[in-house]
């Protein structure tokens, strides 16, 4: 098995008194797209920066493609970044920019040129190649962006907040762009706080907050081990004794019911077979009985707590 | 080394390509002959000025005082006679800005050599000057005829002296007029100093745009920040010496023209007793050497300033101790063609953040060997290579941070760790 695109052994960043990523260690295999997922303020961008070498651990390695003592920057011909603050030169022309940045990757001048026209046919913008950065629509310049992370085709890509700012139009192209790069064997990892997106995309997950790692692994893992078992009921009238049922402390850990309808997380050891039996014993009548993954949504909220379902903590995902 | 080429390409293209650049290099040496020809005019004190000569002497002074100022530029005259209301009435005509002034030549000129002048404006130094030198001459001749001396052996021994200036270059006296030497070294420090701080200027706004528009972040994970600043300087500085060059061509092409240009202008190169100077070989490699150090240190200390700033505005706060550093050189200039061998010169020459423009500007004044430029040289790259170290430190950190301004102790904290 190749190795880990990315590897990062117990790295701690400090600014200021405040340590904004405290050793923190994860595995994004080869060929997967992994998400690092936190509220804000987690240390997601900070991680991403020293991953980069743009800022420098004050602990802890950074290893890359399995490669011992190279830095990110060394071996930036195979990364591309899209950084979470997006900006382009305003007054150089699309063309221009698109060029510098690839050789800024070490691409080729004249090779640059060819594969920025590629990739503006592509994605529609073939008009405004010759147009000034700031002539564009943000949706148009982030699409720039998106083709400048793209364009030296980098077998690592670091997204971090990809999807943010973008309308669902343009989303929808990211995304399957990313999955196609996937298929080609590319190794994706992106920071987001918007769960929903990472549980279409991801192989694998690490949950952060307050610097520290909460969970990491496969996402059908991190479901199993941290989701537990859950259960969607829906009665059709009659709920017979399904209020006692559920209030069962050795049955139920959660429930939340609104009358003809229940969301259940059953309790360690519980069997759901048993739930079924003692509702359809007591005489309720059903119309759906679901066993149920639970949402990464809700694994999220309930690992980082209630800070983090709060507005100001995840503003972009409360929308 | 490919990619400090094309952060090269990309800081020279995208100055060059502006209207702003052409806009400069086309009008900067007629803005630049501007602004010096309009200091000579000040000088030469502007316009004929009318004025009227209240004769009280005896001996019609007043009427030959009127002859010699006919044959001056400065003023056209017409004597009256002194009597007891001429001088209210000729106040009440300047009042009235039909006259510019008037002389009152009394009785006793001969004797005392005291005369008046009253005019609207008495500051300008050229009026004064040809007031002072004719009423001179004119006493001269009054007391030399009232001993008995023939006037036209007064005349006759009357002769204008013209001073012949050279200047001694390597033990050779050159025929040079202070006007041309003083007009060269003010040309360079001039330069050099607009040059040294419109480039610096620009790359301290360049790092500030990398740092507000983000991109610099997407740069320094791909090269590192001393090669990013390093391109920057050379693209900026090859900027500056394209303008350069474009002024030196046009100003050949212009000086080739410049007796066609003069005689449409209704003057001859004779008459207008400028001459420009000339420009040797070894000014124009003292000054394009140093213009490459003043450069280089100055850029590095703005870019120090635009990494650790985070808008145009904190920015343009941030650079004022630098430029402070660099006006002192330019106010020196008057002193240092002056006296280009003072203890005052010496220091400027020696002192590297005055160098860049006070050395040059004493090579083409004064007479001094290589080794003084040599040491002046030595010590600016030393200074250099110190002041980039540091501001490099600074501007590693300086262009990832955002918001609040560092304090100096943070600055200083930035240098040791960075």
């Amino acid at each position: 098995m190749a190795a880990p695109a990315v590897q990062l052994d117990r790295i701690t960043k400090r600014f200021a008194g405040h340590v904004a990523v405290d050793s923190l260690s994860l595995q994004v295999p080869s060929g997967s797209i992994f998400g690092l997922l936190g509220p804000n303020g987690a240390g997601k961008s900070t991680s991403i920066r020293m991953l980069m070498h743009i800022h420098i651990p004050d602990e802890g390695t950074v290893r890359l493609f399995g490669e011992d003592g190279k830095t990110g920057r060394e071996q930036s011909s195979r990364i591309g970044y899209l950084p979470e603050e997006r900006g382009l030169y305003p007054k150089m022309r699309v063309l221009d920019v698109l060029i510098f940045l690839a050789e800024m990757k070490g691409v080729d001048r004249r090779k640059a040129r060819t594969l920025a026209l590629q990739w503006l046919e592509r994605l529609g913008l073939a008009d405004w190649k010759m147009r000034k950065v700031n002539e564009l629509s943000k949706g148009m310049q982030q699409k720039v962006q998106v083709i400048s992370t793209l364009l030296h085709e980098p077998d690592l890509l670091v997204l971090d907040e990809p999807f943010s700012g973008l309308d669902p139009v343009n989303a929808q192209v990211l995304k399957d762009t990313v999955l196609d790069l996937r298929n080609k064997g590319k190794t994706i990892l992106l920071s987001t706080h918007i769960m929903e997106q990472a549980e279409q995309l991801c192989d694998g997950v690490c949950i952060i907050a307050r610097g520290k790692k909460l969970v990491d692994g496969p996402l059908a893992e991190v479901k199993r081990t941290h989701g537990g078992k859950h259960v969607h009921v829906t009665f059709d009238g009659a709920s017979g004794d399904a209020e006692r049922l559920f209030s069962d402390p050795r049955l139920v850990k959660k429930k939340e019911s609104t009358g003809q309808y229940a969301e259940l997380e059953l309790a360690q050891g519980a069997d759901a077979q048993d739930i079924l039996k003692g509702l359809v014993t007591s005489g309720a009548r059903l119309a759906k009985f679901e066993l149920a993954e639970p949402s990464l949504n809700k694994i999220f909220v309930d690992l980082v707590g209630p800070e983090a379902a709060t507005p100001h903590a995840v503003p972009e995902g409360a929308r | 080394m490919n990619k400090i080429l094309a952060i090269i390409r990309r800081e020279f293209m995208e100055r060059v390509r502006r209207p702003v650049f052409w806009v400069m290099a086309l009008l900067g040496p007629l803005l630049l002959g501007g602004l010096i020809g309009y200091q000579v005019l000040l000088a030469k004190g502007g316009k004929v000025k009318s004025i009227a000569v209240v004769d009280g002497t005896s001996n019609g002074l007043g009427q030959r005082l009127v002859d010699m100022f006919a044959k001056g530029e400065t003023f056209r005259a017409v004597s009256v006679p002194m009597s007891s209301k001429v001088v209210d009435s000729l106040r009440n005509e300047v009042s009235q800005q039909r006259l510019d002034g008037f002389v009152v030549l009394p009785v006793t000129l001969a004797q005392d050599g005291k005369a008046e002048y009253e005019a609207s404006n008495v500051s300008s130094l050229n009026a004064t000057e040809a007031l002072e030198g004719n009423l001179g001459r004119l006493v001269v001749l009054a007391r030399l005829e009232a001993s008995g001396v023939d006037p036209h052996l007064v005349d006759a021994a009357q002769i204008r002296v013209q001073l012949e200036t050279k200047k001694i270059v390597g033990g050779e006296a050159r025929s040079e007029s202070s006007g041309q030497s003083f007009f060269l070294a003010y040309m360079m420090a001039l330069l050099l100093f607009i040059t040294i701080l419109t480039y610096g200027v620009n790359v301290m706004s360049s790092v500030l745009e990398e740092k507000t528009n983000r991109v610099v972040e997407v740069l320094v994970s791909s090269v590192t920040p001393f090669q990013l600043l390093l391109g920057k300087v050379i693209g900026v500085g090859g900027v500056s010496f394209f303008q350069f060059f474009i002024w030196g061509v046009t100003g050949r092409f212009l000086l080739r023209q410049r007796a066609a240009l003069m005689a449409r202008a209704g003057t001859t190169a004779a008459s207008s007793g400028f001459q420009l100077p000339h420009v040797s070989i070894d000014a124009l490699v003292i000054f394009l050497s140093f213009f490459v150090g003043g450069f280089l240190l100055y850029s590095a200390l703005f870019a120090a300033v635009g990494s650790m700033s985070s808008n145009e505005q904190e920015a343009r706060q941030t650079q004022q101790p630098v430029v402070y550093l660099l006006m002192i050189s330019y106010l020196s200039i008057l002193g240092l063609t002056n006296d280009p061998n003072s203890t005052l010169s010496v220091v400027l020459s020696l002192f590297p953040f005055t160098s860049p423009i006070a050395m040059p500007v004493r090579w083409s004044a004064g007479n001094l060997s290589a080794l003084d430029a040599g040491i002046s040289l030595a010590i600016l790259v030393a200074t250099i290579l110190g002041v980039t170290w540091v501001a490099a430190r600074i501007y590693r950190v300086g262009i990832l941070m955002t918001g609040k301004r560092p304090s100096p102790k943070e600055l200083l904290k930035w240098i040791r760790t960075a």
